[in-house]
């Protein structure tokens, strides 16, 4: 048995019902239409994985970005607190110079007297 | 292209499609006759049911009916019809209202089966045929029915060349395995 030949016979080219064509040439007089899917091609059947893709890399560039601009704001805050405790430190000194500065001069006074 | 089996008749010539594009009913009835036995076999050796490969076949030529504009030439319209056949018959499958059923060859066609010919062989061919998944089976009956070569079937079904290789020789693997299940032994 030779499968190919086989199948060539099995599946020959077959006639429908007597009365076919007039069938289809009723359903076209009595207006029938039938959805008539856009041809299906390689590049439409792209297109569902190239959206995901672009989705997924413009949601990838928004994570990045709002990630960059949230250390930006964290290194802002982290700056403006040292210059904080900068300040505080300096004035600190401040404080302990005047205190020493404002002993000697009445040390000085006492002694005038 | 290959060669066209004995009984696959030579595409209209392009008047009939002209007068068909213009309007004739009787022109586009020709052409309905012409190649109802390529459409209606194509959705009847996939469908493997008489009743919904005749009501995709009549859907077929309606789609045509609406597309008539776009039909560049008789080779055109060829391709075209193979095309929407093979695209509708793998839609149907998978839509809700497919549905398998027994093949009842004989109440159609009595006595039409030459008697040298296994019946019970062709039946089985059929059904083993009808297991195969979707694009797979189309590739085995736009080859077997329509004697068309691989390059045109890839262009036909939409799908690289190699893939409908690799389909065309994996279903004639598994229809040789399973024909040697039951017993029918063949060549390679």
């Amino acid at each position: 048995m030779n499968l190919e030949h086989e199948l060539r016979q099995a599946l020959k080219r077959k006639a429908p019902s007597k009365g076919f064509d007039e069938k289809v040439l009723g359903r076209i007089a009595s207006g029938a239409t039938v959805p008539v899917p856009a041809p299906e091609t390689r590049w439409t059947r792209l297109a569902l994985p190239v959206a995901a893709s672009l989705v997924f890399a413009l949601a990838g560039s928004y994570y990045v970005r709002q990630h960059e601009r949230q250390q930006q704001v964290a290194q802002a805050e982290q700056a403006a607190r040292e210059v904080v405790l900068a300040l505080q430190i300096a004035s600190e000194k401040v404080s302990a110079v005047q205190v020493k500065v404002q002993e000697i001069s009445h040390h000085e006074r006492q002694v005038e007297y | 292209m290959a060669a066209a089996s004995a009984d696959v008749p030579a595409p209209p010539d392009d008047d009939l499609l002209a007068q068909a594009r213009a309007g004739s009913e009787s022109a586009f009835a020709a052409i309905v006759r012409e190649y109802q036995g390529m459409v209606f076999g194509l959705a009847y050796h996939f469908l493997q049911s008489w009743s919904q490969a005749e009501e995709l076949a009549q859907d077929v030529f309606l789609a045509l009916h609406q597309n008539l504009a776009r039909i560049e030439s008789a080779r055109h319209l060829v391709f075209w019809l193979r095309r929407v056949t093979s695209n509708r018959c793998i839609d149907w499958v998978r839509s809700p209202r497919y549905r398998r059923e027994v093949p009842m060859d004989d109440l159609h066609e009595p006595g039409a089966m030459p008697r040298w010919r296994d019946p019970m062989l062709d039946a089985l061919l059929r059904t083993l045929v009808a297991e195969l998944p979707p694009h797979p089976r189309m590739v085995v009956t736009l080859r077997f029915q329509e004697d068309l070569d691989l390059a045109e079937i890839a262009a036909i079904v939409e799908l690289p060349l190699n893939t409908v290789k690799s389909h065309l020789r994996r279903s004639l693997e598994a229809l040789r395995r399973k024909l040697a299940q039951r017993g029918h032994t063949h060549e390679s």
